[in-house]
């Protein structure tokens, strides 16, 4: 390929990367200007960024000059370099301190949630599809089936009917309401990806530890379990996406708000009293995006390889 | 595969109860009340009264908000299908011509990154900051002179739906580029070693060899999104609640306003079972008709 040809697809591929990441840049601005900024123009970035590089240039040409400030109303205000600095910095944390006061309870629900469903999934999914892929027993065939033929009702279906259910088992504002339909739900995917994985296991692998007496127990935690490592870590990590970004569940099953998780939580803050800071609002978005930000970092090489070993068509 | 004896087939069954039961409870009961409940008119907690097909034929006879919200949500479903097909393919064909691995995954993960972003904070980022009065949208056209344009992009009843059809510009899912990606990687060598050999290259090579060779990619996706399309409101709820009017309603949203606000809840299972039939025939015309790679060799 020529250089010509390979420089336009650089230029045409990181194009279309920054203007994806456009709204997420602004986001990230925004979290550190207040209301009076964000009216006075849109592109432009804090004033507290700007107030401190004027602080610090002054410094380096060993200037002593006071500085000119907006206290929290915005009149103007003249004070020492030293005080500035501390201006600009509690403006810049004024919204993420906000934020996190708010969103600290919500994310550890989210993560009491999406931890105890991922741990139910990986655990019911790969125990059953095991059973299902290494064992033709009565009813083997139709208890797969039974499974998979979930996978044709849509949510919309049992949406209101799940909600009847749970009301009416006394779980609404529990996170019981949210982990057991999750657990049932998600274990479907789960026991289709793992099954066509241990299907293709071979016997041979089995039948030795089975001659050394190995039980059910001993076979998944000495032969299936390390085998099937990037199987499980596709599974995980798409079922810890599917319960963090499911916001209606959640928003519907808390109807006093007491076990909001974080995107329920976040609609909650956007249509609270707190909407009317920008900041506060541009800095939950931010933080809500930290700990799948982590989970993406450590997991991001075996997702991907995990997707493009070609699991997913129809 | 191990034909276990009755003992241990009764011990195959313990270990796949707990899942059994889970899905009975939590998939198979709703199923059965989708159905059963809505052929009844009641509140939450309130007495039923069973009233036939009353709910069905009140929604598709003299239901206002039926066939507009219907329109709606084809109008939507055909944009997502569109850009879906589209602008993640390219974008995982120029990862996939880059001839260093190294960039390669680069790109990957690049495209990928987006997903930490919570669906419900890119929702708000788009209501909030993008076409808020005093937002980017705005700001831009003010910028470039067009302060004519300048609008409440989502409270317009000419902008609403196309302003919550743009949410998510230029469309490029990490998910669908890696699946795109995975299709083209599974192109062999050989049929990219004849295709250069016969001198088809370019852009004549990736409608001629590499489209129809991901056809099960394509496939995926288009029905991904068809389901998605015709059951996903969550978006619309924040964004606009169906509004204004009734211009960005669609039946799922409706159905939600049905059964959460104004308790309804016969009524709402009856939209729902509508929209199960039209997404499950869908999905059977989609199985049926738009043949994946595998199915056309394995009749030739």
């Amino acid at each position: 390929m020529g250089r010509g040809r390979l420089l336009a697809i650089h230029v045409t591929l990181l194009l279309i990367a920054s203007l994806t990441m456009l709204p997420l840049a602004f986001m990230v601005n925004n979290v550190f200007r207040s209301n009076r900024e964000f009216y006075r123009s849109f592109f432009s970035i804090p004033d507290a960024f700007k107030g401190l590089a004027r602080v610090a240039g002054a410094a380096a040409v060993d200037s002593n000059k006071p500085v000119q400030v907006e206290d929290e109303q915005g009149r103007p205000l003249q004070v020492a370099p030293g005080e500035a600095v501390g201006v600009y910095l509690r403006q810049i944390e004024r919204g993420p301190a906000m934020a996190w006061a708010v969103l600290r309870p919500y994310l550890v629900n989210s993560l009491i949630v999406s931890i105890l469903t991922a741990l139910g999934v990986s655990l019911l999914g790969s125990s059953a599809a095991y059973i299902l892929a290494r064992y033709r027993f009565l009813g083997s065939r139709a208890t797969l089936v039974m499974f998979l033929a979930t996978m044709m009702f849509p949510g919309v279906l049992t949406l209101v009917p799940s909600f009847l259910l749970v009301k009416s088992l006394g779980l609404l504002n529990t996170y019981w309401a949210m982990i057991l339909p999750y657990v049932a739900g998600g274990q479907v995917f789960a026991i289709f990806v793992f099954h066509s994985f241990f299907r293709g296991l071979p016997e041979d692998l089995f039948e030795s530890a089975r001659m050394d007496g190995a039980g059910h127990l001993s076979l998944y935690l000495n032969i299936v379990l390390p085998l099937s490592r990037p199987v499980f870590s596709v599974v995980v990590i798409m079922n810890i996406l599917g319960t963090w970004n499911n916001f209606l569940w959640p928003f519907i099953t808390n109807t006093d708000g007491s076990h909001h998780v974080i995107s329920s939580g976040l609609f909650a803050l956007a249509t609270s009293q707190h909407a009317q800071n920008f900041s506060t609002m541009f800095a939950a978005y931010a933080i809500s995006s930290v700990p799948l930000l982590i989970l993406f970092v450590y997991a991001t090489r075996p997702f991907i390889r995990g997707m493009t070993s070609g699991a997913f068509k129809a | 595969m191990i034909r276990p004896n009755l003992k241990s087939t009764l011990g195959c069954y313990a270990i796949v109860l707990p899942g059994i039961v889970l899905l009975l409870t939590f998939i198979y009961l709703p199923v059965v009340w989708a159905f059963s409940k809505s052929l009844q008119e009641f509140e939450v907690g309130g007495p039923a009264r069973f009233v036939g097909l009353a709910n069905y034929r009140e929604y598709l006879t003299l239901d206002p908000t039926c066939w507009p919200s219907v329109l709606n949500m084809l109008l939507l479903t055909m944009f997502a299908v569109f850009v879906r097909l589209t602008a993640p393919l390219i974008v995982a064909k120029l990862i996939h011509s880059l001839p260093r691995e190294r960039w390669r995954h680069f790109y990957r993960v690049v495209f990928l990154a987006p997903i930490v972003v919570p669906g419900v904070a890119v929702q708000l980022i788009w209501q909030g900051m993008i076409y808020a009065d005093d937002g980017m949208l705005n700001s831009l056209l003010k910028g470039l002179g067009l302060s004519g344009w300048a609008r409440g992009w989502l409270s317009d009843p000419h902008t609403a739906l196309a302003a919550v059809m743009m949410v998510g510009f230029p469309f490029v899912g990490g998910f669908e580029v890696l699946i795109y990606y995975a299709g083209l990687s599974a192109i062999p060598d050989s049929v990219n070693e004849a295709a250069r050999l016969e001198g088809c290259t370019g852009v004549s090579k990736f409608f001629r060899i590499d489209i129809p060779l991901i056809l099960s990619q394509l496939k995926l996706i288009v029905l991904l999104t068809v389901i998605g399309g015709m059951q996903g409101f969550e978006g619309l709820f924040i964004l606009t609640r169906g509004g204004p009017g009734f211009k960005t309603t669609v039946p799922g949203l409706w159905m939600y306003f049905n059964a959460f606000m104004f308790q309804r809840m016969g009524y709402a299972c009856a939209i729902g079972v509508l929209l199960f039939l039209a997404i499950f025939a869908l999905t059977l015309l989609n199985l049926r008709y738009f043949k994946s790679a595998e199915d056309v060799k394995g009749e030739s």
